[in-house]
């Protein structure tokens, strides 16, 4: 793909975001909003399971504190705004997988899987336990959403969801190319090494913890930046958010998208999004509709959707090579 | 001077005694091949000196320093390159990437999370030299499991040597191969070790006349002989240790 080309790819893009809310309404621009904060979960997720190799059964700890710290930040501390209750979100997610990361680093495969589990349920029942803090089966609403302001500038108000949406839009998409950028740095390139060969990057001469230890870091971060805006975006926060459901979306996600390419969790969420949608017009059971194409895809399409393209790509370009 | 010694070094799998008190002595510059039966230690031992495991007693020296106990990445970064018997490459990579993948460690680039990593000009010149020299120049993109087995080994080896050590640790670089990859792989070896110094495996007499200059031959996990090539081949131990093993 040549350079120019791309650009004209991100100006639609960005045309498209821009005109969304106008051609489908609120209702169309809030599922996108939620979209969007799944996309980003899940790629973070992606940096551990699809590059770096590496199964988590708890992720959900991470959007989760990112989401209760956003939600307690606007809560205690007043006139708090908006850009700094999301960046305590990231920054209290980055400190706690740095707390994990001593425990975790050494790990990898099922000992790494099940020890995110232990955690995640761990943190649900602590949610749930601490009642006086985290609200309990209640959780924590109706917290004050700040306005975006650049002082004397711009005051934007954020409860409006049109302007939350270009908000969230925004924050989104810079943290996506942000991840994007990451894989494809020189430590972009040990990720999938460890993947590949944990062994061997040892003796290419890099540290495999220190360089997990960094992942995974990243990988947190970035979960409790969706959970932070997911909070902000309902004006809401609850134990659910460490249930266990919420560290398999993720991986639920990666799998219908697509495990092998950075792109595979966003239309993962797309296509997860559109089903919910649509299956919620019918029926109330959205998650056995899910269950039921997760079966499909991990059956007939192993590598996801992004999977299926790539192979009927091939397909496509052999038979005009043939002919 | 010995630029790697190990001083009675010993090790054992859960009692299962594999190396007993070995004192290897590897000068710089020298070509030094270790030579033995199957099962004798010869992995062991590697995997003792290049820091896979801690051994139980003795100690490593390298460069004058103890290095006893130190981690893989300490051993490569001060120096010591390994390949392996048994292919160890990254699968799904190209055979770009693999050696990419050293020519990044070579210089220092870990952490660097700012710059796109294909456009490191210096970096992408280094490692085509590299594919080229190792003539795997035409499988540039081509995932190391996709690789002939000749070529997957001349990664394998080549590596190792792309960290640019001082030592190079390489154990059995022509297990499994053909005659004429063998052929090849001597000559390879003979040109990316010029100038250092080199502990090889080897199982192949023919190739151990051809590189090394002087040969340890390790029995039961302890050192029978250690010499020149021609002491080793009139050492009446060494032929007792190889009865219609191997032909000397
Ligand atoms: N990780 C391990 N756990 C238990 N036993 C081991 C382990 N590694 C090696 N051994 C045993 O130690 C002995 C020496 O093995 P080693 O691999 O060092 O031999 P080698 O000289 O390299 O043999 P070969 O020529 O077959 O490669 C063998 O009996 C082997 O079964
Ligand atoms: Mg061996």
């Amino acid at each position: 793909m040549n350079k120019g080309f791309k650009w004209i790819l991100w100006g639609i893009l960005i045309v498209v975001l821009i005109v969304y809310p106008r051609l489908f309404g609120i209702y169309y621009t809030n599922i996108l909003v939620e979209f969007g904060i799944f996309a980003l979960y899940a790629i973070s997720v992606n940096l551990l399971l699809g590059y770096t190799g590496l199964l988590t059964f708890g992720h959900a700890i991470f959007f989760g504190v990112g989401g209760y710290s956003t939600a307690l930040a606007l809560t205690h501390i007043q006139g708090l705004p908006l850009l700094a209750s999301l960046l305590i979100g990231f920054l209290s997610a980055v400190l706690f997988a740095l707390i994990l990361c001593p425990m975790v680093v050494r790990l990898s495969g099922t000992a790494f899987a099940m020890l995110h589990l232990a955690f995640g349920l761990l943190m649900y029942v602590v949610t749930l336990k601490l009642r006086g803090i985290t609200g309990g089966e209640d959780g924590i609403g109706g917290f004050p959403i700040p306005p975006f302001s650049i002082p004397g500038i711009v005051s934007i108000d954020m409860t409006d969801p049109l302007m939350f949406y270009y908000f969230a839009m925004i924050v989104l998409v810079i943290c996506i190319s942000f991840l994007w950028f990451f894989t494809k740095t020189p430590f972009g390139q040990i990720m999938v090494g460890i993947r590949d060969n944990a062994d061997r990057i040892d003796y290419v001469g890099f540290k495999v913890s220190h360089s997990k230890a960094l992942i995974y870091i990243f990988a947190g971060g970035f979960a409790g930046v969706a959970g932070s805006i997911f909070a902000l975006f309902q004006n809401l926060v609850s134990a659910d958010e460490f249930s266990v459901l919420n560290s398999f979306a993720p991986i639920m996600i990666i799998m219908v998208g697509g495990i092998a390419s950075f792109f595979g969790p966003i239309f993962g969420a797309g296509i997860f999004a559109l089903i919910a949608e649509l299956t919620s017009r019918y029926t109330e059971r959205v998650e056995l509709v899910m269950g039921l194409i997760l079966i499909l895809v991990i059956m007939y399409a192993p590598m996801g959707f992004l999977g299926l393209v790539n192979m009927a790509r091939a397909r496509f370009f052999n038979k005009e090579g043939a002919s | 001077m010995n630029i790697l010694e190990t001083r009675g070094l010993t090790h054992d799998f859960e009692g299962l005694k594999v190396i007993t008190g070995v004192d290897l002595q590897v000068a710089e510059g020298e070509r030094h091949a270790i030579i033995g039966p199957n099962g004798a230690g010869k992995t062991t031992l590697f995997n003792l000196i290049t820091g896979t495991y801690t051994p139980k007693g003795g100690k490593v020296i390298f460069k004058n320093k103890d290095v006893t106990g130190a981690r893989p990445h300490q051993m490569v970064r001060l120096g010591m390159g390994r390949s392996f018997q048994i292919t160890s490459t990254f699968s799904r990579l190209t055979a770009f990437q693999n050696i990419r993948m050293a020519v990044l460690s070579k210089r220092g680039i870990r952490f660097n999370i700012f710059r796109f990593v294909d456009k490191m000009d210096d970096v992408t010149r280094e490692t085509d030299e590299i594919l080229k020299r190792i003539n795997l120049d035409g499988e540039r993109n081509i995932p190391a499991s996709g690789l002939s087995y000749g070529k997957s080994r001349s990664l394998e080896i080549s590596m190792a040597l792309a960290t640019d050590p001082e030592v190079v640790m390489l154990d059995e670089p022509t297990a499994g191969m053909s005659v004429d990859e063998t052929h090849y792989a001597v000559g390879l070896i003979q040109r990316l070790t010029e100038g250092k110094t080199m502990v090889i495996i080897e199982h192949d007499m023919d190739v151990v006349f051809s590189l090394a200059d002087r040969i340890t031959v390790l029995h039961h996990g302890e050192i029978l002989a250690s010499g020149a090539p021609g002491e080793i081949r009139k050492n009446p131990k060494v032929k007792e240790a190889y009865l219609g093993e191997m032909e000397i």
